[in-house]
């Protein structure tokens, strides 16, 4: 095997493509810093990690039945910074794991969700965004097993990508035998704003059960010539139209952070991101 | 003579939860019945349970169609036999066209091979009497059909297939003026003293062609009141819940 | 395996289940034993298929690249491919069977059930077997051709006849260090059509390629070459719909288009290869400006393929419909999609497949859609929608887009799901039997794909459809 292997996708492609696995970064410190939450039965706990130094985190979830989990991971590494995160989650019957992640800095990020609907009903709703812009690389890999009867899972993805950034996203949401009445949505949007970016997604989705409902989609491109014009019709310059425009898109996940203080050191810096990009 | 649909206390619901509790109700044939009932009541319900949907399970009670029992008949058989449903929100089927749907139904309820010619001029003619576009017959089931264009395919079916009773389930909500006149137009049309209509409305103008025999309220899961279609101003006038308060005193 | 994964110092917590994963995973390298296949065996091969010289050391080469090249590492399992049978068989005193008797059975069934009346259905067959010899089977149609300068002809007269034209272009599109089995492709092809359609010329009516067994063994490795010139267009109808018989268990075909400056090729293929066929078929199209590359494909039969037709977007504004459409059933893993490079500016791609699965079949879609630096205001959109009739199969969408750039608009849209209970218990009401309410709705599903075929193409698969679905629903 390969070295510096971080993640795979569960089932293999083309080589020419390079998704097949994510490779962490040559410099990175490959200390782990882990962290590991448990939430017991029928509790439910609102929890921020916010990683601002490089290096290799570590996050390990075990939600039990019926529990609920709200966490919030914002990575605001400086932007030399080599940084990769894996986190797992085992959702028993009935438990939510519901999971904002804003990957707002490093000069080269990878990460890896592996989220395991193990129980009846369990639910994982996934919300992420990320920002490339320089010589940036950023590269992720997010899976959701859908294991148990009823499960529900939602990954909901916005980037932007400016300067000469480079991305991966690979999405899968994987059915399993047994997961009867499961849903899947997947759904990732991704805005080009510099002509020597170079974009590359990937949503998967597998199934070994007929009785689900699995939907993806992916759009990439350019930003709305219209929503441009009318703004710039209203004095903005093109600059300050586009970053409006990136804000817009990024809303949805932002909103979903409650704490305030966190929320506008993010809006801060992907801004101070997009300004210089 | 034996009523052409009579239910008796019925019991049925879904998942466990019950939702018609013991309702009884006839129709005669040639008449128009029509079922009024605040939202939640069981009304789609019961359309179904009389259409056999397999998502409700009938647990008591009995529906007979023509003096014969047909609970344990599958919804194609009841079909069959002369029943139809038009749908509150009918589904749509990608890939199957509207005049493909109607010739194999044709054939699979009459038992008999329709022949192209005549079939088309029918069914051409009924869609331009329900001033619908003829290219319509080769779109797909209701994709990408307005709410009125919906409901008019439903009306189409209806007098194409022509069985002894026909029940209506709001088909005229969600329609403008004219949509609401040509719906009911096609109803009246459809109706005569060989077949019976059972007609859920929150709207009076699908009446207006229609002589109503008589009216049933249906709330929480039963029956609760009857009487001719004078009912239907008066639940106008006044709601249902006065209904409600008079039925408790009752008890 | 798990340390794989990890950076050196880390200490690792196994609390999730990867088996799964692993399975995917696993090493296909067993196979590498393929001594079979000789320099003589080859030279051998050339010299009785009388090739000019060239060819010969084209063999030879691809030979060199076929024995030095690993087996896939992705997509089905390849296992049972027992290469050094493939190879005995490839030798010059192989005997291909063409007797009806030994057709299987249920092949045989199939044609009854298709409608096909017995006499002509013993008639196509003893066709199949007086046409072997490629060029005689479109002598009909060739004579109106011919005037207007278009060839069609067999790849091996072709190699004599039209030798300038076939050595500028043969394996130029698919080189054969492709894939190991260009490489085996390249090294012992056989058989195919070459077709040459001049500047300006229109083809009216499709040109049909049944499948060629000569008594070599062609067919298995056919080769089809196809130059559609300047503003000239075509439409080519691959393979059909009758079932295949063939004795070997490896199809590593070859399709090599060139759409040139508005130029338009319209290619249709539906496959209903025996269920003990590996089907490795290499389908490539190049497409310059203004030009218009259009693939229809349907894939039922096989036990395993692979199958991804790519189009080279490679003049401004050229343009890729793509449509496709496969059921795998019992036994049956079909590996299927399609791969767009745009690399040239405006050009624009439309993907539209379908895939169903049933009693434990296996269908894939696999996609690469690709727009590179050069190719500003591309376009592409895809849509492929799943249907699986019991939890026995197995349906997977594994798509990738790369795209450089900020002028790209690119979209895509999977659903997976089965026969809604509501559209069955609509037609239900309707008077409709449930198993055909299912037949509609499967029916209705690969619709937008047979309506791009010629009529009577369209009728049989949906008579392929209707086979494969009764009885075992309802």
């Amino acid at each position: 095997m390969e070295k510096n292997v971080f993640s795979r996708i569960p089932m293999r492609t083309w080589r020419w493509l390079g998704v097949n696995e994510a490779r962490a970064p040559e410099n990175i410190d490959s200390e782990i810093k882990n962290k590991q939450i448990l939430v017991d039965r029928e509790t439910e706990e609102n929890l921020v990690l916010t990683h601002r130094e490089a290096g290799s985190y570590e996050v390990q979830i075990h939600l039990e039945a019926g529990a609920r989990l709200n966490l919030v991971l914002a990575q605001l590494t400086p932007s030399d910074a080599a940084y990769t995160c894996r986190v797992r989650a085992h959702v028993a019957d009935g438990a939510e794991f519901s999971y904002t992640v804003v990957e707002a800095g490093a000069h080269e990020t990878v990460t890896e969700l592996y989220v395991d609907l193990a129980g009846k009903e369990a639910k994982a709703d996934v919300w992420g965004l990320y920002l490339g812009d320089g010589d940036s690389r950023i590269d992720m890999n997010y899976i959701i097993r859908q294991e148990g009867r009823l499960t529900d899972a939602n990954m909901q993805v916005r980037g932007a990508l400016l300067g000469e950034s480079q991305k991966v996203f690979r999405g899968t949401l994987d059915f399993l035998e047994g997961s009867t009445g499961s849903v899947g949505r997947e759904n990732e949007e991704v805005m080009l704003l510099s002509p020597k970016v170079r974009n590359r997604s990937v949503p998967i989705m597998l199934s070994h059960e007929a009785d689900v409902d699995g939907h993806h989609a992916v759009s990439v491109g350019k930003m709305d010539e219209n929503k441009l014009f009318y703004l710039m019709s209203r004095g903005l310059d093109l600059a300050e139209a586009q970053r409006l425009v990136v804000e817009a898109s990024f809303r949805p996940v932002i909103d979903r952070i409650g704490d305030e203080a966190l929320r506008d050191e993010i809006d801060t810096f992907l801004m101070r991101r997009l300004a210089n990009g | 003579m034996s009523q052409l649909l009579e239910i008796k206390d019925l019991v049925a619901g879904v998942e466990g939860k019950s939702i018609l509790k013991g309702l009884s109700l006839s129709v005669g044939k040639g008449e128009v019945h029509v079922i009024l009932g605040p939202n939640g009541s069981g009304k789609s319900t019961l359309m179904n349970v009389i259409m056999g949907h397999p998502k409700y399970e009938v647990t008591g009670g009995s529906i007979a169609f023509e003096g014969e029992s047909i609970e344990d008949l599958k919804t194609f058989e009841r079909a069959k036999k002369g029943l139809f449903l038009s749908f509150q929100t009918p589904e749509e089927i990608p890939g199957i066209t509207v005049e493909n749907m109607l010739r194999t139904a044709k054939q699979a309820v009459t038992g008999e091979k329709v022949k192209v010619v005549p079939f088309r001029r029918e069914l051409k003619s009924l869609m331009e009497e329900l001033k619908m576009k003829p290219e319509y017959a080769q779109r797909y089931l209701n994709v990408g059909f307005s709410g009125g264009e919906k409901k008019r395919t439903e009306i189409l079916q209806l007098l194409m297939l022509n069985p002894k009773l026909a029940m209506l389930d709001e088909t005229d909500s969600g329609l403008d003026v004219d949509a609401v006149q040509i719906v009911s137009e096609g109803v009246a049309k459809f109706h005569n003293a060989e077949n019976s209509c059972l007609i859920i409305t929150h709207n009076t103008r699908i009446l207006e062609k229609l002589k109503v025999d008589k009216v049933h309220v249906l709330m929480n899961g039963k029956i609760v009141e009857e009487g001719g279609p004078e009912l239907i101003d008066d639940i106008n006038r006044r709601g249902f819940t006065h209904i409600l308060d008079g039925a408790s005193e009752g008890k | 395996m798990a340390e794989e994964f990890v950076p050196k110092k880390k200490t690792y917590v196994e609390d999730i289940e990867r088996t799964l994963y692993d399975i995917r995973d696993e090493d296909r390298s067993v196979y590498k034993s393929h001594s079979g296949l000789t320099e003589d065996i080859i030279r051998d091969i050339s010299k009785r298929k009388n090739d000019p010289e060239w060819m010969t050391e084209f063999r030879l080469k691809s030979l060199e690249t076929y024995n030095n090249m690993p087996l896939p590492t992705w997509g089905p399992d390849l296992s049972e491919l027992n290469m050094d049978e493939i190879v005995t068989y490839v030798q010059p005193d192989a005997k291909m069977t063409g007797n009806w008797q030994e057709v299987p059975e249920d092949i045989k069934n199939t044609f009854d059930r298709l409608g096909i009346p017995e006499a002509e259905q013993k008639q196509s067959l003893a066709g199949v077997g007086a046409q072997y010899d490629s060029e005689v089977v479109y002598h009909s149609i060739q004579e109106d051709l011919v005037k207007q300068g278009v060839i069609y002809t067999d790849m091996e007269t072709a190699l004599w006849e039209h030798g300038d034209i076939v050595k500028e272009y043969f394996m130029t599109l698919v080189p054969p260090k492709d894939h190991k089995f260009t490489a085996l492709h390249g090294a012992v092809w056989s058989g195919g059509s070459f077709v040459y359609v001049p500047e300006g010329v229109h083809v009216e009516i499709p040109l049909q390629s049944y499948f060629r067994l000569n008594a070599a063994g062609a067919g298995q490795f056919e080769h089809t070459l196809i130059i559609v010139e300047k503003g000239a267009s075509l439409h080519f109808i691959e393979g059909c719909s009758a079932p295949k018989y063939n004795v070997t268990n490896l199809h590593a075909g070859c399709v090599e288009l060139f759409v040139k400056e508005g130029a338009r090729l319209r290619y249709s293929t539906i496959e209903n290869w025996s269920r003990n066929m590996m089907n490795l078929n290499t389908k490539r199209a190049i497409v310059e400006k203004d030009g218009i590359i259009e693939w229809v494909s349907g894939s039922f039969g096989s036990h395993v393929s692979c199958l991804y037709p790519c189009s080279i977007l490679h003049g401004e504004n050229a343009r890729c419909e793509f449509t496709g459409v496969t059921f795998a059933s019992k036994g049956q893993n079909l590996d299927t999609g399609a791969s767009v490079i745009h690399a040239a500016p405006h050009t624009s791609a439309n993907i539209n497949t379908r895939t169903i699965s049933k009693a434990g079949g296996a269908a894939t879609y696999r996609s690469a859609v690709k727009v590179t630096r050069n190719a500003p205001f591309a376009k592409c959109s895809v849509n492929c929608e799943s249907l699986m009739l019991d939890s026995e199969s197995r349906s997977d969408t594994l798509p990738v887009m790369d795209i450089e750039g900020d002028e790209a608009d690119i979209g895509h849209e999977a659903k997976i799901g089965r026969i809604s209970d509501e559209a069955i218990f609509y037609l239900t009401s309707r008077g409709i039997d449930e198993e055909e309410a299912r037949a509609m709705i499967v029916r209705g599903f690969v619709e937008p794909i047979a309506k791009e075929l010629p009529l009577e193409y369209a009728v049989e698969m949906n008579n392929l459809v209707n086979i494969e679905l009764e009885g075992t629903m309802g």
